[in-house]
């Protein structure tokens, strides 16, 4: 899936590339073997023009010393890749400086906000009828501060609030608005991160940079040793990682759509691996140490305001830890009935900083990720057996904080209040996978599972609104290359479909009053993905469809592109990237207005629990999955590439 | 073990099998030096002469039908080189001496009993024996093709357009090759003892360039056990993750080519793949020729000097070379399997070296698909890690695509050096540590 949407090309990428054309190196042994490419995507999205205008140059480098420090074939390898993003300057209204606007809040079916505000009865950010002190001190923010400007309400891109909870999304870069910018080192991008995403902190220009060599210990044994900033991958799945999860992963970059290749985010790991050949029983057989000792990163899931934050995860925490600095308002929030009893309706609430929100991140050092695998081929069976410890990459909101009760002023820990830290729990991974042929039906299996002990997830049955589950995943893959002479005679077709399936055994969900509470991620939820390839030619036309579907989100993509390949070096790629099927707006969940942290304002006192009033936001994306929360990403894709 | 062998060996005689003479050291002289007392003649043929269009006609009879058909059209001339010997290994015929007559075919297509190393029958094909075909079939499998091992490193596939001559793509390799077992010359002999899965040879491919397929591996594990299918992988380079191939994708076009992965070497399969029919001996212009004789490429010139060999004719598809007139058998395969997109391959295996040297290639309605040709260097005229090895050389190769108007030709450096072929390159761990 990913390989098609690599796409697009901008067209002004060929004067970059005339530029910095480079003489092919021909490498012979013992010389320095260098490749790169000089590449522009551009992609436009329906609805909000560009999307990308991302200019990308690659450099690789390699070189086998030979015999070095006792090991064969030393090799020192290595890859830089710079990225220039410029959407953030061409369509600076949409994700740069000029982002977002003043907004309105949402005041569903409320006589009182109609009459006050008139219109369709929403109130301007901080102008809600909740505010100022009324009710209570924790009521009501500074303006000045956190002005009604370059906002976005929570997703306004998927769907209307449809009286749910929205709250105000800052969308202009941290340097520009730095509102919700506050986690520190995490989501808090300047233009500069955005325009320039290698050139940070951690030195990702540096793509990878790593030494290699092995110690002959037989015929046809050896121990590998390879030390350096790299990616380590396990697995045998397209798309969607079971096992490949040693490297966290940008979707900053194109959501999950780009190659893994270029988007597993490469990490300082050393690897041991000894290699013992083909052996008495086994006709392949090593065993692979990884010791990740590198600074714990997780997954990059974009920002409020960049094109692709997937599960628009991006723009919720932002919105929150604006909530948290500097307060906010929240659509819908409160019944209308506090202010007038005859009012059916619901008001917004402007909530004063400290009250709830995103409070913090806890980043783990890291620097103790590792695990062990064990691979080979039995029988003609290729098999893995794999351990990995590692911290969660995806982050985990823990209520449970001290806050503000925004009636009293007073500063507690407030059961079911959604004010939060992020957190990375940590996680044992055990797996394995498998890859076979049948010959009677010329199809190859490829099968990978995990049982993860560890992982943490939103749930509104607990008092701090999540708890830990065992998770078991797993995918089955299948290859066939199938002959349509009418198409293609010369040419099989490549058809590949996988099933990937999760359950998570501790799951709890109750149906409560008004709704269901609990963990709004599914208890057991399958995706299928299909491609089918073909070639003409002589591979240098390649067209190729990827569909993509949710079986509980009832969310699909469909993904048709043709690859050009117009000469060794250069490379021309158009497609597009359709959603299908239900939204986020198709998705609610128990949003917590109803969850009650403060007994006697916010219900009655001996209410322990929500009572499941639902909306679309926050927790709809967890059930809308990363197709249906970017339902509204429509795509035209050109990317155009320059080899040398 | 033995009532087995002893079961096939009976039914063998049942069908008939066993009427076929028993080989005899006469055969294997005959069968590995045909050429002892001087090589075949035809009349207005001699060596330094060209076959071209003008004259092609006189020479009908010692050129293959597409061979001439192409001459006839002018999309190439043809270089008569002098015939020559091309001894294989002694110790490649003394295994063949030394395992003479303990060699039979099983009672199904792709068995063969008593097997060990050197040519399993070297003796004459014989058209009355129905099975004659298969034994051909099995002569090329063990035949000293690499020799124990080899490596073609680089290894130039350059696509063309036939019409325009234009190339449209060039793909650098590195391929090697491993025999598992029936070695006769290298340590170890005759087997390598850790082989649980009986292999009998190890293809492992490698693509250096391109940037697209840069680090693209493929990996051909053939079992010595000819009814087990091959195990095959696929490194890609993007997703850094190696792939098992289903048996579709090796007659499928490999890397856009105009070859399939079983064409590789003539043919590259199981022998119980295809129906194998022997359709007689003759004497035809085989590609055959001194490497270092000929008129060189000067692209692409090796740091050790070592140059290629050219191409020219139409579209640029066919190698500048010297052809001989060699003894050929003419075997004929036809897929076991109705899905196969092919009907039959027409080889001409040299009898000498039982290379294949010329392929023709069927589509499934029948009609001439492929044309291949694969030039063989003789080892002592070529690189100097080369000589004395006894290994008749592929060189160079066209495939032409007769029905599209498009070729693939390839560029050897040719390797004869067990260094560059260790056990350790032909496993799976090491595509994924040879890639990135």
């Amino acid at each position: 899936m990913k390989n098609i949407n690599k796409l697009m090309a901008a067209l002004g990428g060929a004067t970059l590339v005339t530029g910095l054309a480079i003489p092919a190196a021909s490498a012979q042994e013992g010389e320095w073997d260098i490749a790169g490419f000089v590449e522009n995507a551009t992609y436009y999205r329906d609805g909000q023009d560009l999307s990308k205008v991302r200019n990308t140059g690659q450099f690789e480098f390699s070189k086998d010393f030979g015999k070095k420090f006792g090991l064969s074939n030393f090799r020192v390898s290595g890859t830089l890749r710079a990225t220039y993003d410029a959407v953030y300057d061409i369509n600076d209204d949409e994700w740069g400086d000029e982002a977002g606007g003043a907004r309105n809040f949402e005041n569903a079916d409320s006589i009182t906000a109609q009459a006050v505000f008139g219109g369709d009865g929403s109130s301007p950010w901080g102008g809600s009828l909740l505010s100022g002190g009324v009710p209570g001190p924790g009521f009501g923010f500074d303006l000045s501060r956190n002005p009604n400007e370059g906002l976005k309400v929570l997703g306004e891109d998927y769907a209307s609030p449809r009286g749910g909870v929205t709250i105000g999304v800052p969308v202009r870069p941290c340097d520009e608005d730095s509102r919700g910018c506050g986690l520190d080192d995490y989501m808090d991008y300047d233009k500069n991160d955005l325009r320039f995403p290698e050139f940070n902190d951690e030195l990702d220009f540096i793509r990878e940079l790593y030494v290699e060599g092995a110690i002959p210990t037989g015929d046809t044994s050896e121990l590998f040793l390879r030390i350096g900033k790299q990616q380590v991958v396990w697995g045998r799945t397209d798309l969607f990682r079971v096992l490949d999860i040693i490297n966290p992963v940008d979707f900053s970059r194109h959501n999950i759509y780009d190659e893994l290749e270029d988007i597993r985010i490469p990490q300082w790991i050393a690897t041991a691996e000894y290699r013992w050949g083909a052996t008495d029983w086994f006709e392949d057989l090593n065993v692979q140490l990884v010791w990740n000792f590198d600074e714990f990163r997780p997954n990059d899931l974009g920002q409020g305001g960049t094109p692709y934050s997937i599960l628009d995860a991006g723009s919720f925490f932002r919105a929150m830890n604006n909530c948290w600095e500097n307060g906010c308002t929240v659509s819908n929030f409160a019944p209308a009935a506090a202010a007038n009893p005859v009012d059916p309706g619901f008001l917004a609430a402007d909530f004063a900083p400290g009250v709830i929100g995103i409070r913090d991140v806890e980043l783990p050092d890291g620097h103790d990720q590792g695990g062990i695998k064990m691979e080979g081929v039995f029988r003609s069976v290729g098999f893995s057996l794999n351990y990995y410890h590692f911290y969660q990459q995806l982050p985990v909101l823990r209520g449970g904080i001290p806050a503000q009760n925004p009636f009293t002023g007073e500063v507690g820990v407030w059961d079911r209040l959604i004010a939060f830290d992020i957190e990375f729990p940590e996680v044992d991974l055990f797996g394995g996978s498998l890859d076979f042929y049948i010959d009677p039906i010329k199809t190859v299996f490829r099968v990978e599972a995990t049982y993860t002990t560890g992982e943490e997830f939103a749930n509104t049955l607990e008092d701090k609104l999540y708890s830990d589950s065992d998770v078991f995943r797993w995918v089955l893959g299948i290859d066939r290359n199938t002959f349509i002479p009418f198409l293609n005679k010369n040419r099989a077709f490549l058809i590949s479909g996988q099933i990937f399936g999760q359950h998570l055994l501790d799951h709890e969900k109750e149906q409560a009053l008004l709704g269901e509470i609990g963990m709004p991620d599914w208890d057991d939820n399958y995706i299928a993905t299909l491609l089918i390839k073909g070639w003409w030619k002589s591979d240098t036309i390649s067209p190729q469809i990827i569909t993509a579907w949710d079986y509980e989100a009832e969310a699909g993509t469909f993904a048709p592109s043709v690859d050009w390949l117009i000469s060794d070096n250069w490379r021309l790629i158009f497609g597009a990237n359709i959603k299908f099927g239900d939204g986020m707006q198709d998705q609610e969940f128990d949003d917590c207005r109803s969850c009650n942290p403060f007994p006697g304002f916010t219900g009655p006192p001996n209410q322990t629990q929500s009572l499941g009033l639902s909306g679309i936001q926050p927790l709809g994306r967890f059930r809308s999955g990363p197709l249906g929360s970017a339902s509204q990403e429509d795509e035209i894709q050109i990317t155009i590439r320059y080899r040398f | 073990m033995f009532k087995k062998t002893f079961t096939t060996v009976a039914m063998a005689a049942a069908l008939g099998v066993s009427q076929v003479q028993a080989a005899t050291m006469e055969d294997v002289e005959r069968s590995f030096y045909p050429y002892k007392d001087g090589g075949p003649t035809f009349e207005g043929l001699a060596p330094g002469m060209t076959i071209n269009s003008g004259n092609v006609a006189q020479f009908k009879e010692i050129l293959d039908a597409a061979m001439f058909q192409k001459i006839s059209d002018g999309w190439l001339e043809m270089t008569v080189g002098e015939t020559t010997s091309f001894d294989l290994h002694p110790n490649y015929v003394q295994a063949t001496r030394d395992n003479l007559g303990q060699v039979s075919l099983g009672n199904e297509l792709g068995q063969i009993n008593g097997f060990v190393a050197g040519r399993p029958f070297p003796e004459e094909p014989d058209e009355n024996d129905p099975r004659a075909g298969e034994k051909l079939s099995w002569n090329y499998k063990y035949g000293y093709n690499w020799g124990d091992n080899a490596a073609i490193a680089p290894f130039y596939w350059k696509f063309r357009d036939m019409e325009s001559g234009k190339i449209e793509r060039t793909i650098k390799f590195n391929f090697h090759f491993l025999n598992f077992k029936h070695r006769v010359n290298q340590d170890p002999v005759p087997e390598f003892a850790d082989n649980p899965s009986n292999l009998f040879r190890g293809i492992y491919v490698q693509v250096i360039e391109p940037f697209d397929v840069k680090n693209t591996q493929l990996l051909i594990h053939r079992s010595d056990d000819d009814l087990v299918r091959d195990n095959t992988w696929l490194y890609l380079g993007f997703q850094r993750r190696v792939r098992r191939l289903s048996s579709g994708q090796i007659t499928d076009s490999f890397l856009g080519s105009d070859l399939m992965i079983e064409d590789f070497e003539g043919y590259n399969g199981r022998i119980s793949d295809m129906n194998w029919t022997y359709k007689g001996t003759v004497n035809v212009m085989l590609p055959f020729y001194n490497h270092n004789a000929l008129t060189l490429a000067t692209d692409m010139v090796e740091k050790d000097g070592y140059q290629f060999v050219d191409f020219s004719g139409k579209g640029g598809c066919f190698p500048n070379i010297t052809w001989q007139l060699r003894r050929a058998h003419i075997l004929e395969s036809d897929p076991t399997d109705d899905n196969h997109p092919i009907s039959k391959r027409v080889h001409y295996i040299d009898a000498q070296t039982f290379t294949i040297p010329r392929t023709l290639i069927y589509d499934r309605k029948g009609d001439l698909w492929k044309s291949f040709i694969i030039g063989q260097a003789h080892p002592d005229h070529h690189l100097e890690k080369n000589k004395g090895t006894g290994v008749s050389i592929d060189d160079s190769f066209s495939q032409v695509d007769m029905q599209a108007g498009h070729c693939t030709t390839g560029q050897f450096k040719g390797q004869l050096d067990p260094a560059m072929n260790p056990p350790k390159l032909f496993t799976v761990q090491n595509m994924r540590a040879k890639g990135r």
